[in-house]
């Protein structure tokens, strides 16, 4: 499973440690970032199976960083992760693969990365 | 006799502080008693030109018959002394058979008993008053002097009846003033419909001693909706006699009345007079004003006048109750205007309140959820025994209620969705268009209209569907690189699945959609344009669909693409969308 690329992308640097120590626990292997424009950099880089993408960061926030992303590669999977639940009513954010709502639990973020990469495969 | 001493008495009581009608008897008693007459009877001249039998001696046995008939002026010997205006004088050989009308059968049983008659006309300066009629059983001739006397005591009579004429015509007068000054003192005041209908019914009752009285106030221009007020009991007999009457009034915009002549005892209507009067303001009725009086039996005088009256004071209450209606409509609008903008200022301060609540929740979250996230790696990472588990069980668990706690607080501060509005598609078209007015990419553009005109509206999100509309005219703009026609229409259908939907159909002249990239098209970031992202159309369907319609195409290559945006007919009702 250590060939599965996943990058997370938060403000936050405590959430990012969390998301890192707990998706490397499931057996992927995880890069982190911190706002959108660092995102888009390292997406252009490297070719990740899944990008978990906050919403609300300063600089380029994520549905704009998704959007950019989207453009040159609209085949690269992101999930939405936000504590925000209304952005799922913004027609803007419907280009992504899926919406998650930032939990402490987070099984409900792993299952979902659990379903794209079997869907993929 | 002594004349002097007769005419002393006479002028004496006629200038006295008695009441006229007591003034006028003393009068005739005192020509009996010093003239010997047993009868000295006066008729008096009515408002409709007939003589009424009214004053008499004391003694008189005549009267008890004279009063019953009323007779017309020029008819009988009364009739014509009142007409000529010249006194007249018999004795019992030449004295006509007819005195007055011609029922006077029980007079002619008395005739024989009188020796002379004399009739003097009771005249002012120019009016006649009415007549003054004498007969006596005792004596046989009356001496010029005589009759110079009586011409002189019938003018002081007729100068009492002129007293008595204008006494009560200021009377009547006084008491309309009155009536009109509480009419003002309330049509001034700020008092509601309803009361002041009520007072101005009550002030106009009493004034014209009504039965009953009904005041109606129909206007659409105030917006008061029909008003009525009724002062007093309406027989239900003659209530449909009210309501054609007010009818009448404000059909005919003048006064009508109702005198009901049958006699027919048992007919209620005719001891009752009816007047309706409209209440017009610059040649508009707002209403009317119904009286009615017991219909009168035995004075003459006034019988028409309560029309006139009434009539006075509908046009006298016009513009006050005008402004009164004027006054309450805009009290009306300004509560309006008062909630509203106190629902405004609500609204405000719930939307700042729930701006500033969704980011303390936001700022919480992200804490929460590092809290809680390691909590559970600690749980994880620590071989920890029963107890300290449950510990850190406990820290996870109140991290989980927080978590719920601020996701209610979020769903119940954030904005509420966009409702669905109902929306006339070919409105919302034509704002659409007017903003390419101004654009230069559009001067080559020809756009026609062919609207069904008699479109059900469609609940929508109106940002949306504009939105929708937007992508696929300038997609069809853009087609023609430069110049062409877009043919936008819109009709109504009902599908297989029996709903009815609206259609609108955007078609252009720009050669139509490679065929090889119609199966792309609906899909996100797939665009044959140099600058485009490629999400208009994905976004135009997804909005279509979420409304529970669709988008078709009808592609005909080398000459142009037809994208028909179906809309299903809903309604709404308090609030929620039937389909």
């Amino acid at each position: 499973m250590n060939d599965v690329k996943i990058l997370v992308v938060d403000d936050e640097e405590n959430i990012r440690f969390l998301f890192k120590e707990e998706l490397e626990e499931e057996g992927y292997s995880v890069e982190i970032a911190a706002n959108g424009h660092e995102a888009i950099k390292k997406a252009k880089m490297t070719k990740y199976d899944v990008i978990v993408m906050d919403i609300k960061m300063p600089g380029m926030d994520g549905i704009q960083a998704l959007n950019e992303i989207k453009n040159f590669n609209k085949e690269q999977m992101v999930i939405l992760c936000s504590a925000y639940g209304e952005f799922k009513q913004d027609f803007t954010s419907w280009i992504s693969d899926a919406y998650v709502v930032k939990s402490a639990d987070t099984s409900e973020l792993k299952q979902t990365i659990k379903n794209m990469l079997s869907a993929r495969y | 006799m002594n004349p002097v001493e007769f005419l002393g008495n006479i002028i004496e009581v006629s200038h006295s502080n008695l009441e006229i009608p007591a003034r006028i008897n003393a009068i005739l008693n005192i020509i009996s008693h010093k003239m010997d007459f047993n009868e000295v009877i006066v008729f008096t001249s009515d408002k409709d030109k007939r003589l009424t039998c009214k004053y008499k001696n004391q003694k008189s046995i005549l009267f008890n018959i004279l009063n019953k008939y009323r007779c017309h002026i020029g008819e009988g010997v009364i009739g014509s002394v009142a007409q000529k205006r010249m006194p007249q004088y018999f004795n019992d050989k030449d004295v006509p058979l007819r005195f007055g009308c011609l029922f006077y059968s029980e007079v002619d049983n008395q005739m024989a008993k009188y020796k002379i008659f004399a009739f003097i006309p009771l005249l002012d300066d120019s009016y006649m008053y009415g007549v003054l009629v004498l007969c006596s059983r005792n004596r046989h001739v009356l001496t010029d002097a005589e009759k110079i006397l009586l011409s002189i005591v019938s003018r002081e009579i007729g100068g009492v009846l002129r007293t008595n004429d204008l006494l009560l015509s200021s009377k009547k007068r006084i008491s309309e003033l009155a009536t009109l000054s509480e009419l003002g003192k309330v049509l001034t005041s700020n008092l509601e419909l309803q009361v002041l209908l009520k007072d101005i019914a009550i002030i106009i009752a009493r004034a014209l001693n009504a039965l009953f009285i009904t005041i109606k106030i129909d206007n659409t221009l105030f917006a008061v909706g029909p008003r009525k007020y009724t002062y007093g009991d309406v027989y239900p007999q003659i209530e449909h006699y009210v309501n054609d009457l007010e009818q009448k009034a404000v059909e005919g915009k003048k006064t009508v009345s109702l005198v009901n002549h049958l006699h027919d005892e048992n007919d209620i209507s005719i001891k009752h007079t009816l007047h309706s009067t409209p209440i017009i303001s610059k040649n508009k009725v707002l209403g009317t004003i119904t009286i009615c009086e017991r219909t009168p039996q035995r004075d003459y005088m006034f019988e028409q006048n309560e029309g006139y009256l009434i009539n006075n004071f509908a046009s006298y209450i016009t513009n006050g109750l005008e402004n009164t209606l004027l006054n309450i409509k805009l009290k009306d609008v300004v509560r309006e205007l008062n909630s509203a903008q106190k629902r405004i200022i609500e609204q405000e301060k719930f939307k700042c309140l729930g701006e500033m609540t969704a980011n303390i929740a936001h700022e919480i979250r992200n804490p929460l959820v590092v809290i809680g996230g390691f909590a559970k790696r600690l749980a994880k990472k620590l071989n920890m025994d029963q107890i300290e588990s449950k510990y850190v069980d406990i820290i996870t668990n109140e991290v989980s209620r927080l978590e719920s706690i601020l996701s209610d607080v979020l769903n119940y501060v954030k904005d509420a969705p966009v409702p669905f509005e109902s929306c006339y598609i070919n409105d919302c078209i034509d704002e659409v268009l007017y903003l390419f007015t101004t654009d230069t990419a559009w001067n080559n553009t020809q756009i026609l209209k062919d609207y069904d005109n008699n479109l059900p509206p469609v609940v929508c999100d109106i940002q949306q569907i504009k939105q929708v509309l937007i992508n696929i005219i300038i997609n069809a703009n853009e087609a023609m690189d430069g110049g062409g026609t877009i043919t936008i229409k819109t009709e109504t259908t009902e599908e297989a699945n029996g709903r009815q939907y609206v259609i609108v159909s955007i078609a252009d002249s720009g050669g139509g959609i490679d065929p090889f990239d119609i199966n792309n098209i609906f899909n996100p970031f797939f665009t044959t344009k140099e600058r485009g992202v490629g999400l208009g159309l994905a976004i135009s369907n997804k909005i279509i669909l979420n409304h529970g319609g669709k988008i078709e195409l009808e592609n005909v290559v080398g000459k142009g693409a037809k994208f028909f945006i179906y809309l299903p007919v809903k309604t709404i009702k308090n609030g929620e969308v039937f389909i």
